[in-house]
């Protein structure tokens, strides 16, 4: 406890810090006269150079280098290949891999394909769950719609691992649900350490994500623009997938990319709920870095996975040049 | 004009938005092939009235009648209109032929038969060759036509226009007040136009209904609504007037500004508090002493075809339109036929002044 006791100056520092920010405020108010506005962005500057360009250019370095620093393609190889280092070890000593039964390893290659599986369930199921709560929410005539809002956004107040390991005390077999079955004179049920228990973690996690794209761009919309397709003879269904639906696009977009992306390099989710028999890449990279301590193989995989975002993003970006649809929270 | 018969019906339509009225007890009925203006001030309730008629309003209470059917409770999409809206809400996803396709297509109608149709209308609103456009490319008076194309396709009985033309400028707007004028005479179908412009009302229509605070203050011509204003509310809405408090001595003879007035209106009893409605181009002026009153030239504005002039005689300041020029603070005589003379019941006192505070 003696750690967090806080040494005597700290709440003087802290006021200072405080008022410091309100100055930057004022400062900013009075357009900056005498002081340049550039000044301001320097913290920043610093902030991305120092904890994003630099990593991001280690990351590469790290990845097309061996442990001696060579240059080389052996990690990707690897990523193929999880065998490969051991392989090409044997071979160096004469002996072929293949006559002790050691080929290919497939395991990163399949916690890939596995991540891109689970990632793409959870973009469905959150796309169909969140287009109608989307839907619902921004109908002007359901009075209710602002209230909804505020109820998606409350629990992501909550810290992620908070609410992911409340899951955990729900599904576990002596947890809430379990309980009340067995009160009913149920059999138990196990619930969790299968995919399906971290397919609901993700979901949980990301649908608020799919969500408010979609109400941004449905409520955006003009109204006048279903009340035109009704006064031309569409009913309901018909305003619905002639204009409404086509017109809110961009948002369907924005919300599967905000919801693939993070569900890709979900980690930590498998691991609490899926308890480690279902491992995806963003724990592959997480257990390659701190577990195997194999950095350059880690940086790798990292890589694999923001080309994979890139080229997400990139197909975001034609689909909604102008960010229509993007979520604002 | 012969009678016509009568297509819309609106039987004591009231309308409320949570306590507040938005419309009272509206009572109109709207013949085949007329073209009918809802003119007032914003807020009066003709926008919703249109929307009623159009299905995108339930009345909280009466009754809309169409061609002798009781529609209160049919939705937009059953009913025999169709709807320019105000900023004609074109669909930015498709192009101008999918835009103005778009009815027939809901109704399933036959490939050929669109297209052939489309080309028709495209050719009406002088836009041939725009089928493949993007409704984003075009300016405001060619998306005002595609609005309009768009709607006249589906050849609806009733076309409502939700201030069509608001977004446009003077030239383009004199434009295509003539044109649609012309496309209501040619296609033979009823016009519902919604403005708060009265040049436009008294441009175009067969027939103006004044709306104000949600009630109907006139139904009548151009002429009539221009020339024997119900009210002075009516009077300084439509065309510029100069209202004043007079006393009816007895019928044809009316009491004002220190004079008496011959005129021709008769039925407000003897003695009795009246507004009186000139029109400013109907007070003559004629030399010092020469007509029943004198007044002193205020100012004087250049409007083009005439001079506006601001005359304070007996105790009224009046605005005069005159092709002469009379100099500023020079005295003249003022005077008025008899026929252009117009009586009024009197309104109460505080709407008369902020009428006068008005800019006309």
């Amino acid at each position: 406890m003696n750690n967090m006791a806080l040494p005597p100056w700290a709440t003087w520092v802290m006021l200072l810090g405080f008022l410091g920010f309100i100055g930057m405020i004022a400062l900013s108010i009075r357009r900056n006269r005498g002081v340049k506005r550039s000044l301001f962005a320097f913290p920043y500057g610093l902030w991305i150079v120092l904890f994003t360009l630099i990593p991001l250019l280690l990351i590469a370095y790290y990845a097309f280098t061996n442990k001696a620093g060579g240059l080389t393609l052996d990690n990707f190889k690897t990523f193929w290949d999880s065998n490969y280092e051991m392989r090409k070890q044997m071979l160096d000593l004469g002996v072929n891999p293949a006559d002790l039964g050691i080929a290919r390893g497939n395991v990163n290659v399949d916690t890939l394909v596995y991540s891109l599986w689970m990632a793409f369930m959870c973009t469905v199921i959150c796309l169909v769950m969140g287009y109608p709560a989307a839907l619902f929410m921004a109908d002007r005539s359901f009075k209710l719609g602002a209230t909804l809002v505020i109820l998606f956004i409350i629990p992501m107040w909550m810290n992620f691992l908070l609410r992911t390991i409340a899951w955990m005390s729900l599904l576990e077999d002596n947890g809430l649900i379990n309980t009340l079955l067995a009160a009913m004179g149920l059999p138990k049920m196990r619930l969790m350490y299968n995919s399906q228990a971290v397919l609901l973690g993700m979901v949980y996690n990301y649908l608020p994500f799919m969500v408010f794209p979609i109400y941004n761009s449905l409520s955006k919309q003009d109204r006048r623009l279903s009340e035109a397709a009704m006064d031309l003879g569409a009913n309901a269904a018909l305003t619905f997938l002639r204009v409404t639906l086509p017109l809110s696009l961009p948002g369907v977009v924005s919300g599967i990319t905000m919801v693939f992306m993070p569900s890709v390099t979900t980690f930590f989710i498998p691991r609490v709920l899926g308890g480690g028999n279902t491992e995806m890449f963003g724990d592959l990279i997480e257990r390659t870095f701190l577990s195997a301590d194999n950095w350059n193989v880690g940086s790798a995989l990292s890589l694999i996975m923001m080309i994979l975002i890139l080229i997400s993003l990139t197909l975001l970006r034609k689909a909604d040049p102008e960010g229509e649809g993007s979520g604002t929270l | 004009m012969q009678e016509r018969p009568r297509l819309i019906n609106l039987e004591n339509i009231s309308k409320d938005y949570g306590g507040v009225t938005v419309l009272s007890d509206i009572n109109l009925y709207i013949r085949k092939n007329e073209f009918v203006t809802l003119l007032g001030p914003s807020g009066c309730g003709k926008t919703t009235t249109l929307r009623i008629i159009g299905g995108f309003e339930s009345p909280s209470s009466g009754r809309v009648m169409f061609d002798g059917e009781d529609i209160t409770q049919l939705p937009p999409y059953k009913r025999k209109v169709n709807t320019v809206f105000q900023k004609y809400a074109l669909f930015p996803h498709l192009n101008v032929a999918e835009n103005i396709a778009f009815g027939l297509k809901v109704a399933k109608r036959p490939k050929e038969e669109i297209r052939a149709k489309v080309e028709k209308m495209l050719a009406l609103v002088n836009l041939r060759g725009y089928e493949k456009r993007s409704v984003d490319s075009l300016s405001g008076g060619q998306q005002q036509r595609i609005a309009i194309a768009r709607a006249l396709v589906n050849e609806p009985e009733v076309l409502l226009l939700d201030e069509p033309l608001g977004a446009l400028d003077l030239k383009l707007r004199q434009e295509m007040q003539l044109e649609l004028k012309r496309m209501q005479q040619m296609l033979g179908i009823t016009f519902i136009f919604v403005t708060h412009d009265q040049e436009e009302a008294l441009t175009m229509s067969d027939i103006i209904v004044v709306m104000k605070d949600g009630f109907i203050q006139q139904i009548g011509t151009p002429k009539d609504v221009y020339d024997e204003p119900k009210s002075a509310f009516v009077a300084n809405f439509i065309g510029q007037s100069n209202i004043i408090r007079g006393v009816m001595v007895h019928d044809e003879l009316v009491h004002f500004c220190g004079a008496d007035f011959p005129c021709v209106d008769k039925g407000f009893g003897s003695d009795a508090p009246v507004d009186v409605l000139i029109r400013p181009e109907d007070l003559l002026i004629v030399g010092e002493n020469e007509g029943r009153l004198n007044g002193l030239v205020r100012s004087v504005l250049f409007k083009g075809v005439h001079y506006e002039m601001i005359i304070d005689a007996g105790e009224m300041r009046f605005k005069v339109h005159s092709t002469v020029m009379q100099p500023e603070g020079s005295i003249v005589g003022l005077d008025v036929i008899p026929f252009n003379i117009h009586i009024m019941n009197p309104m109460p006192p505080q709407e008369i002044e902020s009428l006068e505070e008005e800019p006309a």
